[in-house]
């Protein structure tokens, strides 16, 4: 097999991770090729739109676990693939010289068992870092049930070192990947907390749900997340719209990826981790699922119209946070520049604000951007659905997945 | 001041700064300022070269490493007012200090930090764009052609990224090179450069074709998504992109 053909195989396994940041590592070129950008640095994007920063492969597609949702599963008849670890460290240091990558993301499906899979993958980095010499982002993927001084050793040579939980509860991690639990995950959860130091994984640790395999809420996934941040303090959680590469009677047959969702939980995840929401602000029992026509900070300032408007000249941070459209950015500019003079509407553009959607919930001087009696649910809420410009996407997809 | 006051500078950053401060310390407000390899003259004008300053040194204008580095981006931008701008950015910077930053309700103030945000961000987006392809003797080459002179700030990320390596990048517009010899980079104009056409050979082939296996693959059918790709990767950097090259050619979207 040529290597041309081995690379197809195993990013075609690697491409349904979401995660491809470079960010939050700070390490340097001692001698040899590379560092980290903190900012994290993107080279290109492909045709879906996402980000390529990492070269982003499965060391190998061969796996001996059958979870359904997983194109490499067991019982898929797929072309399989191993690469060597010389062969990944001369593409990685071939495409890095020509600054095609950030760096290198390197999963891997399960052979044989999981600490023989993490000595492979050691053993490639290892060879990464000591004989190529090689200083550029690493983020690797550990594997369940892997043993504690195998984490230990991965964790030191790479930046960001992360397991996946897959799904957001254990009914649903039984029923799609019996071969899994979740205590594996959150064992290198916790691992990977304890151990963070500027020597062991500095770029933090991530992990990725799917969404819309099984039949979880908004809800159960937010509250899943949260309690996630909490405990192990994850740099991010990805949500993964659940796309149909495999047929099976368990999974939900879907005519496109429910993006939209995945794009609304996105958003909420911002709102937890930023702006200072809980996630009961946003969800409960009675509406456990996001609307779709309107973003959920917008959402909840709808059913809270009575703090609003706010008073650019005088809201405190957390109170400007909550206004539609003013993110941590402008809140902040807002703060340090009326310390130096009254905002007007004309000022908060000159100031680079966007207030497409931020003029319905704010005043200037006590002044609201017209006539202050169009301050009413109904006209706001047309206004903001209009700009929003979102019946196209309707269109395309069908989020009631569960009839 | 009369309106039709035009003083020269040489077209260095240096040289800029001489002028402005010699501009504030008489208290001349300019009607233009222009760099004098590119200027045109016109019959109203009437051209000024102030005696400047021998010993100057970037201390004497007795402002904060934020402002300098505002200004400095200003300066590499391709905006055709950049001079005047800094001139007014610095006159009030002598005002409010680093208080500036927060005082976006003045025109001027607010032009200068959004150009200079534009420059960081142009420079931002090609530390991930530029390609480089190695041509003889393990020499890397990349070519580029930025809207601001993003050359000097670029050198700087690759010369600590890329170290050990040789390295040359070829600004097309400006037409000037940054050539690294592993230890310092040059900034050199392309007319003192007898640079034949670069080639390319088999292995290097190679190595891009694995890109563009790579680059295809990684892409999830069922996400189509062309506009986010194009808003995120502009099309007026395709032409040095290899993956987008292509696209670029047959003048379509990728």
């Amino acid at each position: 097999m040529t290597l041309e053909e081995k690379l197809r195989i195993l990013a075609d396994g690697a491409k349904y991770d979401a995660s491809c940041s470079s960010s939050g590592s700070t390490r340097t070129n001692s001698g040899g090729i590379g560092n980290a950008a903190y900012s994290g640095i993107c080279h290109s994007f492909a045709s879906d739109g996402r980000c390529i920063s990492l070269l982003k492969i499965l060391m190998t597609n061969c796996c001996i676990f059958d979870c359904k949702y997983c194109i490499n599963r067991k019982s898929n008849h797929i072309k399989r693939a191993i690469f060597t670890p010389d062969e990944i460290c001369t593409t990685t240091m071939n495409f890095y010289r020509r600054n095609y990558i950030e760096g290198l993301f390197l999963s891997s499906g399960i052979i044989k068992s999981a600490d023989y899979t993490m000595e492979l993958l050691i053993k490639t980095i290892k060879l990464l870092r000591y004989k190529y010499h090689f200083h550029g982002y690493i983020h690797c993927k550990a594997i369940p049930g892997a043993s504690d001084y195998l984490l230990k050793e991965l964790g030191g040579l790479v930046d960001r070192l992360s397991a996946n939980i897959e799904l957001p509860t254990e009914k649903g991690l039984k029923l799609l990947a019996p071969n899994k639990n979740s205590n594996k995950v959150t064992k290198i959860m916790s691992y990977v907390k304890e151990n963070r130091s500027e020597s062991y994984a500095p770029a933090g640790q991530s992990t990725q749900m799917i969404i819309g395999a099984t039949k979880e809420t908004d809800l159960d996934i937010m509250n899943k997340s949260e309690k996630l941040y909490k405990s192990y303090d994850l740099k991010r959680v990805f949500y993964s719209a659940y796309i149909p590469v495999n047929k099976d009677k368990l999974l939900p047959t879907l005519e496109s990826p429910p993006l939209a969702r995945e794009n609304r939980l996105y958003q909420a995840d911002w709102l937890l981790r930023f702006y200072g929401f809980k996630v009961n602000d946003l969800l409960d029992e009675r509406n456990p699922n996001f609307n779709i026509l309107i973003d959920p900070k917008a959402n909840w300032a709808l059913r809270h119209l009575d703090e609003f408007p706010k008073e650019i000249n005088s809201a405190s941070y957390y109170d400007l946070l909550k206004v539609p459209g003013i993110g941590i950015k402008s809140a902040k500019r807002i703060i340090a520049c009326r310390k130096n003079f009254k905002i007007t509407f004309e000022d908060l553009k000159k100031m680079g604000i966007v207030i497409k959607r931020a003029k319905y919930f704010i005043t200037c001087n006590h002044k609201y951007f017209i006539n202050s009696t169009y301050f009413q649910k109904g006209f706001i809420e047309a206004n903001l659905i209009l700009e929003d410009n979102i019946k196209e996407n309707k269109k395309k997809e069908q989020l009631s997945l569960f009839p | 001041m009369k309106n039709n006051q035009v003083y020269l500078y040489d077209g260095s950053f240096l040289g800029i700064l001489n002028l402005i401060n010699k501009l504030l310390t008489v208290q001349i407000k300019p009607f233009n300022i222009c760099n004098k390899n590119i200027y045109q003259p016109s019959l109203i004008d009437e051209i000024i070269d102030l005696e400047q300053d021998d010993d100057f040194k970037i201390k004497d204008l007795n402002v904060s490493k934020e402002i300098l580095k505002t200004i400095y981006y200003v300066y590499l931008s391709n905006n055709e007012h950049k001079e005047l701008i800094i001139y007014y950015f610095l006159l009030n910077a002598q005002k409010y200090k680093n208080k500036i930053f927060y005082m976006r309700n003045l025109k001027c103030v607010n032009h200068a930090l959004k150009i200079a945000k534009y420059v960081s961000n142009e420079n931002h987006k090609l530390k991930g764009f530029v390609r480089f392809k190695e041509i003889k003797n393990h020499v890397l080459y990349a070519s580029i052609s930025p809207t601001n002179d993003v050359l000097e700030l670029l050198s700087l990320h690759f010369m600590s990224r890329l170290k050990n390596e040789y390295w040359i990048i070829k600004d097309i517009g400006r037409n000037k090179y940054s050539i690294y010899d592993t230890k310092k980079y040059y900034i050199v104009s392309g007319e003192n450069m007898n640079l034949k056409e670069v080639e390319i050979d088999e292995e290097e082939k190679t190595i891009e074709n694995l890109w563009l296996t790579f680059f295809r693959t990684i892409g999830i059918e069922g996400r189509k998504n062309k506009k986010c790709q194009m808003n995120f990767m502009p099309k007026k950097y395709w032409k040095y992109i290899i993956e987008m090259e292509d696209a670029y050619e047959k003048g379509n979207n990728g």
